[in-house]
């Protein structure tokens, strides 16, 4: 009995462990080649560690593209769509779990179908849009078709509806307007969901790269990805890994160091609001 | 306070009537109990006087003001939910001072009303703890203290005690009828239990399918039921119900029922006879039911029955007994032999009798 338990552990634990390396390598590969000197090749001595570290990789990456404006960039861009987002998906969330109204589930449905669409079928619609509102070249034009989202609002949708009606009728009894049970019940009990949905939205944004490259021609606009894709262009006698993988870790910093902070609430979160 | 009136309410949802037609009116500082079982409206009623439901017809007043159109929050009325419906990420204290906070009380005010609320339900320990802490008991009194500090003109409680053990709830009854003395407030209470009905009610009214049968004072329901459900529904064994005839015999009225014959006495032989029908369904409280040993007036004649079933309670029994083509309960004292599988001769007390019409279910007395 114990000893099949234990057996049972074992398995798990190796294949935890395959999982993790799968996920690791590549992440050790960048930084080990992040820090090798700017002279020594990559092809050279052992392929995980070079010879003599050096972080002149981060200094030459940092100088040779505007990585502040591309960091500033990002960031309005994440949280000016998480701002959004949280107040459009909360709302709706909320009518489509608590308000009665004819065509309701309808209309959720259309919502849900969202979910289906890979965000490339509408590139095109979305750049035409954007080019006769005249925002091509700019942030909002970045977060525009991402300020309502298909999947905030079900997720929402979902929470709330697994708060008791009775506490909404409570909140109205105790002199609540709608927006005050809004506010001082649901949101406090859904916090879990709403913390989730802003760590898939940020990661998401952070990372998105084919959206904002299509609507934006200049420097002034882009995002650390896009920015980063056209440092990793610009080399002219082919790919200089080490800078590469020393931008590509200056990209990815913020979101690692997020994630090795608050590990466990997000895990937590992840799991109270049933998105795995 | 405040007294509340319902004029011939209905509440549908789709073609259903939850509530039909009922009006009904809550004196200032009464305690009226709706009781009914499950899906009888009474809830609903509840609700719709909350505000948390529109009417489909008729009008509610609360005080001298009309509230159909009025929000819940505007109403002056206070709820306890079955459930407590507690604020689970709020401290007791905040709990209590929720609507106080909406109405914009200072706070020095809110801090005193709530410990003044918590010192009169026992909570001056727990103001610091989250529901999740609290036992049932305390969770209950939280949700009365939530509904107490705002001192509303009207209190609407909705089985409020189906959720502690037996104990605790007989315990709780009685705390609730002191507190209602204290308060001096109009309440609302609901439950499907007849037992807390008669015991808290300074009122009962009686619900089926939507619609009222009968309001009236405990004492008044018990003894003078408007039909067969009041009177199957309220006592504890129901009333027995035996399908009879009525007949003329040497001048006075007589009841048949198998082998029960009884002569009525002539104040009850008027009513009778208005009632303009031969078939009749007798109904007789179990505690009507005597051995024949222990009664004898005359003009009763004992009846032959044989004992099923004798459930004993204590200070009483339970009989449950089989005759010609029916069967009876009876409550007799501890101390009458009976026991399963004998024979025990039975009289019932004339005077005391109902009879309903069988097609209508009316009482005819």
């Amino acid at each position: 009995m114990i000893a099949g338990r234990r057996l049972d552990t074992l398995r798990s634990n190796l294949l935890l462990t395959v999982v993790c390396l799968v996920w690791v390598v590549p992440l050790v590969w960048a930084l080990g080649t992040s820090v090798r000197a700017p002279g020594e090749p990559v092809g050279t001595g052992f392929l995980w560690l070079p010879g003599r570290p050096s972080l002149a990789n981060f200094a030459e990456a940092w100088s040779a593209a505007p990585f502040v404006t591309y960091y500033l960039n990002t960031i309005v861009i994440c949280g000016g769509i998480l701002a959004v987002q949280l107040f459009t998906i909360t709302l709706a969330g909320y009518a489509f779990a608590r308000v009665p109204f004819p065509g309701r589930e309808l209309l959720f449905s259309l919502f849900i179908l969202q979910l289906m669409l890979p965000l490339t079928v509408l590139a095109v619609p979305n750049f035409l849009t954007m080019r006769d509102l005249h925002l091509i070249n700019t942030k909002l034009a970045i977060m525009l078709p991402y300020m309502a989202s298909g999947f905030g609002v079900f997720l929402m949708r979902q929470a709330f509806r697994s708060v008791p009606l009775e506490l909404e009728e409570a909140g109205r009894l105790d002199g609540c307007q709608w927006w005050q049970v809004l506010w001082h019940v649901y949101l406090p009990l859904t916090r879990p969901a709403l913390v989730a949905f802003g760590l898939v939205s940020v990661t998401f944004h952070w990372n998105d790269f084919l959206w904002p490259l299509l609507v934006t021609n200049t420097p002034n606009a882009r995002p650390l990805t896009v920015g980063l894709a056209s440092f990793a262009l610009a080399g002219e006698n082919g790919a200089q890994f080490p800078l590469i993988m020393a931008g590509t870790l200056l990209v990815m910093a913020p979101l690692l160091l997020g994630f090795f902070l608050f590990q466990r609430q997000f895990v937590s979160s992840f799991i109270r609001s049933g998105i795995r | 306070m405040a007294r509340v009136v319902l004029d011939r309410v209905t509440k549908k949802f789709g073609e259903v009537a939850a509530v039909n037609d009922v009006s009904l009116t809550v004196f200032d500082r009464e305690f009226l109990v709706l009781v009914g079982p499950s899906g009888c409206g009474k809830s609903t009623i509840l609700r719709l006087v909350a505000g948390l439901e529109d009417v489909s017809s008729g009008e509610i007043r609360v005080g001298d003001g009309l509230v159909n159109d009025v929000a819940p929050k505007d109403r002056d009325i206070a709820m306890v939910f079955q459930n407590y419906a507690l604020y689970p990420h709020m401290s007791v204290f905040d709990n209590l001072a929720f609507s106080l906070k909406l109405r914009r009380v200072p706070k020095q005010q809110i801090r005193q009303r709530v410990q003044q609320t918590a010192a009169t339900l026992g909570l001056e320990g727990l103001l610091e703890r989250k529901p999740k802490q609290l036992s049932g008991g305390q969770r209950q009194r939280v949700a009365l203290g939530r509904a107490i500090v705002r001192e509303p003109q009207v209190f609407l409680m909705d089985e409020p005690l189906s959720n502690l053990d037996a104990q605790l709830r007989v315990q709780t009854r009685a705390e609730l009828i002191k507190l209602h003395r204290r308060l001096e407030a109009t309440v609302i209470y609901v439950t499907h239990d007849q037992v807390e009905a008669m015991t808290m009610g300074s009122r009962i009214a009686v619900m089926r399918d939507g619609v009222l049968q009968q309001m009236d004072t405990p004492t008044g329901l018990y003894d003078r039921p408007a039909n067969m459900f009041v009177a199957g529904f309220i006592g504890s064994p129901s009333m027995n119900f035996l399908s009879g005839r009525l007949e003329r015999h040497n001048g006075s009225l007589q009841v048949t029922a198998g082998d029960l014959v009884l002569d009525l006495p002539p104040e009850r032989a008027a009513g009778a006879d208005s009632a303009n029908t031969q078939e009749v369904v007798v109904g007789v409280r179990p505690e009507d039911v005597q051995p024949a040993a222990s009664l004898v007036p005359n003009g009763h004649r004992p009846i032959n029955a044989s004992v099923d079933v004798v459930e004993h309670m204590g200070n009483e029994k339970f009989v449950y007994l089989s005759l010609a083509n029916a069967s009876l309960v009876a409550r007799i004292d501890v101390s009458c032999p009976a026991s399963a599988g004998e024979n025990l001769p039975v009289v019932v007390d004339a005077g005391k009798i109902h009879l309903f019409h069988p097609a209508t279910e009316e009482a005819i007395f």
